[in-house]
């Protein structure tokens, strides 16, 4: 569903993610690990077209999107919930989700979504004339993936969906971000939380200093001695 | 009392203009994070766009003020498109150098076109003013108040309720973010940019008829319009407005009681005062609009 193939980032002269390859088979859910800086988050940017690669190709559902506008790749259905939620503080809870489906036209059909979201998480009802910012950083969470969801994407980024939160919000988001892969939604999900990510996932990359060191299958990873050292504590 | 009353009254008909004034100044940088030197121009543009299609051309008054308005926002669409749009990403400096080269060139193609003799512009109102009780106030001041408010509700309704202003509210608080969500960033800098410009040629429209045109009668609007959305807190569409009634009430009051050579003065004394105790202005908790 997604190729990435030898893609090379650079802020300035500063090289962020280097000849990066990756595949996401369809209904996957797939995580990056790695520490600070590996270039998780620039990987994410690359593909929602926040960031233009220096070099390298990403194809999704084989159309080549490297360097597209991130209207284009949310377009053909790419869905990016960015890092550290990211929300408008002051517009309202309802004013995001209309912000989530800001290219589609389909009223009727926004509205329903509107409802499931709603039905899904009822404090977002209960608090939907609110402004975002005064909601609790679990809600916010709640709010940003919502919001994402509100594209009605096939394939969504999540980069550290878990960061900052409470540990039993954390078990929540991750139940949530399962969910939606259940739902028939691709998954990208970046981590620093390695045990939960590879726990939760199909297949990992491993990220060290902008290159993928190892790849594999959770329970693959799992029991890595590298892997185990690095990442799990032992 | 009377006389205070009259004050009050004056300085709502004038407020309303400079609340225009500076809802357009405080989008534009608000959003864009540009120090609009040039929307002093603007208004000037307004102002003589009104002397040309009231005067020579004997256009109807109010189609003429609507052409005004018109040509104002495509001005400003046209001042992003080819000045700014090129200097994205550029740093402030630069885009402060253009604006004022700008602003120099604006006045200088005024003068030649215009001259640098004041003109003034016929108003189709009755020449007999309203009288409410003890005050009273000319048909074409009312006027003016009355199409300054409409613009300002105007504007506040576009930015609550329209898909463009929630894609420039989405801009202000997070550009990034709002370009995830497919909002076009481009598209919502020339949109705001022309929307500002366009004000300010109303605020231009709307006064030259009431005093006189002239090529640098910008220059203190634009002062003004600074002053306005200092006071009212950067980036606040709310503030700009109550900011520009506040400094038309302080001219008012300055110029009945004090001294009318002192108008201009006025203003600026309060923002000094205001400046001293809220550095961020009236209504900035954090910069925003809407």
């Amino acid at each position: 569903m997604l190729k990435v193939d030898g893609v090379t980032c650079a802020y300035g002269k500063v090289m962020a993610v280097r000849d990066l390859t990756m595949e996401v088979r369809q209904g996957e859910l797939v995580t990056l690990i790695g520490a600070n800086g590996a270039g998780k988050t620039t990987t994410l940017k690359a593909i929602s077209g926040v960031l233009a690669p220096v070099e390298g190709r990403i194809e999704f559902e084989g159309e080549d999107i490297t360097g597209a506008s991130a209207r284009t790749v949310l377009e053909k259905g790419i869905a990016h919930c960015p890092e550290g939620r990211r929300i408008f503080p002051y517009m309202t809870v309802r004013e995001n989700l209309e912000m989530g489906c800001f290219l589609r036209n389909d009223a009727q059909a926004i509205a329903k979504d509107m409802e499931k979201i709603f039905e899904r998480f009822p404090i977002l009802h209960e608090r939907r004339a609110q402004a975002a910012g005064t909601l609790s950083g679990g809600e916010q969470q709640m709010l940003a993936i919502s919001r994402a969801l509100m594209s009605r994407p096939r394939l969504i980024l999540f980069d550290e969906p878990s960061l900052g939160l409470a540990p039993n919000l954390v078990e929540q988001t991750f139940d949530i971000v399962e969910q939606i892969r259940s739902d028939g939604v691709t998954v990208v999900m970046v981590e620093q939380n390695a045990l939960a990510a590879l726990e939760l996932c199909d297949r990992s990359y491993v990220l060290e200093s902008g290159e993928v060191t190892l790849s594999g299958t959770g329970n693959q990873l799992l029991k890595n001695k590298k892997v185990q050292q690095a990442y799990l504590g032992g | 009392m009377d006389q205070l009353l009259q004050h009050f009254l004056n300085a709502m008909i004038l407020g309303g203009t400079y609340a225009l004034l500076g809802i357009g100044l405080t989008l534009i940088f608000g959003i864009m994070r540009v120090v609009n030197f040039t929307h002093g121009e603007l208004y000037t543009f307004g102002a003589y766009m009104m002397f040309m299609f009231v005067m020579p051309l004997q256009t109807n008054f109010f189609l003429a003020l609507l052409l005004a308005v018109m040509l104002g926002v495509a001005l400003g669409a046209l001042i992003e498109i080819m000045l700014l749009k090129p200097l994205r990403g550029a740093d402030i400096d630069t885009t402060m150098l253009i604006m004022i080269g700008a602003w120099i060139a604006m006045q200088n193609m005024e003068q030649f076109v215009w001259s640098g003799i004041a003109k003034s512009i016929n108003n189709p109102f009755p020449a007999d003013p309203l009288v409410i009780g003890a005050v009273s106030v000319s048909w074409s001041r009312v006027f003016v108040f009355v199409v300054a408010c409409a613009l300002i509700a105007g504007t506040y309704a576009l930015i609550q309720w329209t898909k463009l202003g929630k894609a420039m509210r989405a801009t202000f608080q997070d550009t990034e973010t709002a370009a995830l969500m497919g909002v076009r960033i481009n598209t919502v800098y020339i949109a705001t940019f022309a929307i500002g410009s366009g004000l300010a040629a109303a605020a231009g429209a709307l006064l030259g008829p009431i005093f006189v045109v002239y090529p640098t009668m910008g220059d203190m609007a634009a002062l003004k319009s600074f002053a306005i959305v200092i006071l009212g807190g950067l980036g606040s569409v709310g503030g700009a407005t109550i900011g520009g009634f506040i400094l038309a009430m302080m001219e008012e009051l300055g110029a009945g009681y004090i001294s009318s050579g002192y108008r201009d003065a006025m203003g600026f004394l309060l923002i000094i005062i205001i400046l001293l105790f809220r550095p961020t202005g009236l209504f900035a908790q954090k910069e925003r609009i809407g």
